[in-house]
């Protein structure tokens, strides 16, 4: 401690001195406290936000194509994925016809969304048993309705087909081959079953490519050198179209939550200023003595900024120490849990990312070195006559 | 070592809302390196005002004041700190100690705002303070030390850089007359010893008589005073 710079070293004195002090003590420990109970109330609330966010994202995610192009009712569907596949990054190309329908079975039907596919069942039905091409069915149909692996199913399309006696639908009677997990965000039903059979009920005017990538980030730089080799009239969408709405409704709902939370530390910097407006006037004489002897304005400032800072350090650490350690023990141990029937986890996640770590640190040291500051500019305004006068 | 020290003019005035006081109304004063020069005055006629003026803590409204040929109004604030830290030493009537620091730290502490390496900073206080008899009270606080021990360390840390000029402000004010008597012996045979310019503000005439010159301020103006 002997050798520290002259002004750290006069701060962490008074630093030690203002426990002799009770109001000093009690408002360096609500400042201190305060910071601390803001950043650890920051790091829990967007710690639980993430892991929600995460999980509903990977939920949503997982039953999304990466990469999907709706083709104009003339163009070439072959013709289309060929000139996709030979596009470096690009994994798979498969064909898709969306349409909507009806599922028939044991006298019951319900309404679907039906995707035809070509070759292997696309990844956006996923934890399927089989990827084979056949008719797949979500698991939560399959156990409402009892539907099992090789059980007869019509489906009907909602497009009639013209016939002597009057438009007819069209239906086909197909076996289950295969059940997918349903998401516990997905609203409407979805069957997938193949291309053909999809044609047959749907037509091909709403064919589509399903493209996969490397991951969610390749799929972002690959969509506009797929929409360069697509024909006039293609859409290209990537997951980031297909859920739009919800992810600036998750980036609004973080932003929002860091701005209330954010208050705490607010208050508590204000707490701060009025600590070392307290200390600069139970130490003025000194100041004023500590002027008298040379020292320049500029120590004295850095002074009363390194006793501000220090107690901002205290409590950015313990808010710290809480915050990570109180996220990473609810999410170990599932200490919050959930009513599973009502949402689609059983317990709340908790997962802490640097970057929200790093922000919330860079936000409070910069409001409260402000703070501090505005203090600390009293002390180097403070002419040494004025203070040894008091 | 010494500097002289110069005021030609010094006009000070201070206002209390309406009310105008003119302390100093025209200060015009030599003293010479090495010498030792005391100022008397009633209560409030300005004497730690015109301390203040000539320790570079406060600005003349009017005036001048040169230290070793260093003109006062020519430098910012900060150039006054580095200036009083090396060219002056201060002792106040009330001791002015930092409660939060020990004897000795409080003897380093000028030697610590000018960035002195420690250790050199310590050996020199540790003989200061042994110099005035303090050696087994180093590590006590202020709170723990008597008035006469307290103004004893303020002296040796006005004297730790060996500033040119001594500055001392009612340095007995605040004593018994028998510790008074002995800080006052002190700061004579110290300012002897180290050839510093000193001057003392003091209402004690008793004292002040024991110093090369003596001054009376009185109405704003200084008088030679007869012994």
């Amino acid at each position: 401690m002997s050798n520290l710079p002259f002004s750290l070293y006069v701060a962490l004195r008074y630093l030690k001195s203002t426990r002799r002090d009770a109001l000093i003590t009690f408002l360096s420990a609500t400042a201190a406290g305060g910071i601390a109970l803001g950043i650890a109330a920051l790091i829990l609330a967007l710690a639980a936000l993430t892991g929600f966010q995460a999980a509903l994202r990977g939920e949503i995610l997982a039953r999304t194509p990466q990469i999907e192009v709706e083709l104009p009712p003339d163009a070439e569907g072959e013709a289309a994925r060929r000139s996709v596949a030979q596009l470096p990054g690009v994994e798979g190309v498969g064909l898709l016809i969306r349409g909507r329908g009806w599922l028939l079975a044991a006298g019951r039907a319900r309404p679907v969304e039906l995707v035809g596919f070509d070759g292997e069942l696309p990844g956006f039905f996923p934890e399927a048993s089989d990827r084979a091409e056949g008719l797949y069915v979500g698991d939560r149909l399959a156990t409402i309705w009892g539907l099992g692996e090789g059980d007869l199913v019509e489906v009907a399309s909602t497009r009639p087909t013209l016939s002597p006696i009057g438009p007819q639908p069209r239906v086909r009677r197909l076996l289950v081959h295969g059940i997918f997990e349903t998401g516990r965000t997905e609203q409407e039903a979805r069957v997938a079953l193949p291309l053909a059979e999809a044609a047959s009920l749907l037509g091909r005017a709403d064919t589509r490519l399903s493209i996969t990538t490397g991951g969610l980030d390749e799929a972002l730089r690959l969509a506009p050198q797929v929409a360069a080799v697509m024909p006039e009239g293609a859409v290209v969408k990537t997951w980031r179209d297909f859920n739009r709405a919800l992810l600036f409704a998750l980036r609004l709902e973080k932003g929002l939550m860091f701005v209330a939370v954010f208050l705490i530390v607010v208050v508590a910097a204000m707490s701060l200023v009025s600590d070392i407006t307290l200390i600069l006037a139970s130490k003025l004489p000194e100041v004023g003595m500590l002027g008298a002897m040379g020292a320049r304005p500029r120590e004295l400032q850095r002074v009363f900024l390194w006793l501000g800072g220090s107690l901002v350090a205290i409590g950015t650490l313990l808010g710290v120490l809480v915050g990570i350690g109180g996220a990473w023990m609810l999410d170990r141990y599932q200490l919050l849990s959930l009513p599973s029937q009502v949402y689609f986890l059983d317990h709340v996640p908790f997962l802490v990312r640097p970057t929200d770590v790093f922000w919330i640190l860079l936000a409070t040291v910069l409001l409260t070195f402000g703070c501090s500051l505005y203090a600390a500019k009293k002390a180097a305004a403070m002419r040494p006559v004025e203070a040894l006068r008091r | 070592m010494s500097v002289p020290v110069e005021a030609r003019g010094l006009k000070k005035t201070y206002r209390d809302g309406a009310r105008r006081v003119d302390v100093l109304t025209g200060i015009d004063l030599r003293v010479e390196p090495g010498e030792f020069v005391s100022v008397v005055g009633p209560s409030g006629s300005g004497k730690s005002t015109l301390l203040h003026l000539l320790g570079a803590l406060d600005l003349p409204d009017e005036g001048a004041v040169e230290i070793g040929g260093t003109s006062l109004a020519a430098l910012d604030p900060r150039e006054l700190a580095s200036f009083r830290n090396r060219t002056i030493g201060f002792v106040f009537q009330f001791q002015e100690l930092l409660p939060d620091f020990d004897a000795e730290e409080n003897v380093m502490m000028p030697g610590r705002i000018a960035g002195l390496e420690v250790s050199a900073l310590r050996h020199r206080a540790r003989d200061l303070l042994a110099e005035v008899g303090l050696e087994e009270r180093m590590d006590h606080y202020p709170n723990e030390l008597s008035g006469g021990e307290r103004q004893r360390v303020a002296l040796c840390r006005a004297l730790l850089l060996e500033p040119p000029l001594l500055l001392a402000d009612e340095p007995t004010g605040n004593l018994d007359p028998k510790s008074g008597d002995q800080i006052f012996d002190l700061m004579l045979e110290l300012q002897a010893r180290h050839g510093t310019t000193a001057m003392v503000v003091t209402h004690n005439p008793e004292l002040a008589r024991r110093c090369g010159r003596l001054l009376r301020l009185e109405s704003g103006t200084l008088q030679p005073e007869s012994r």
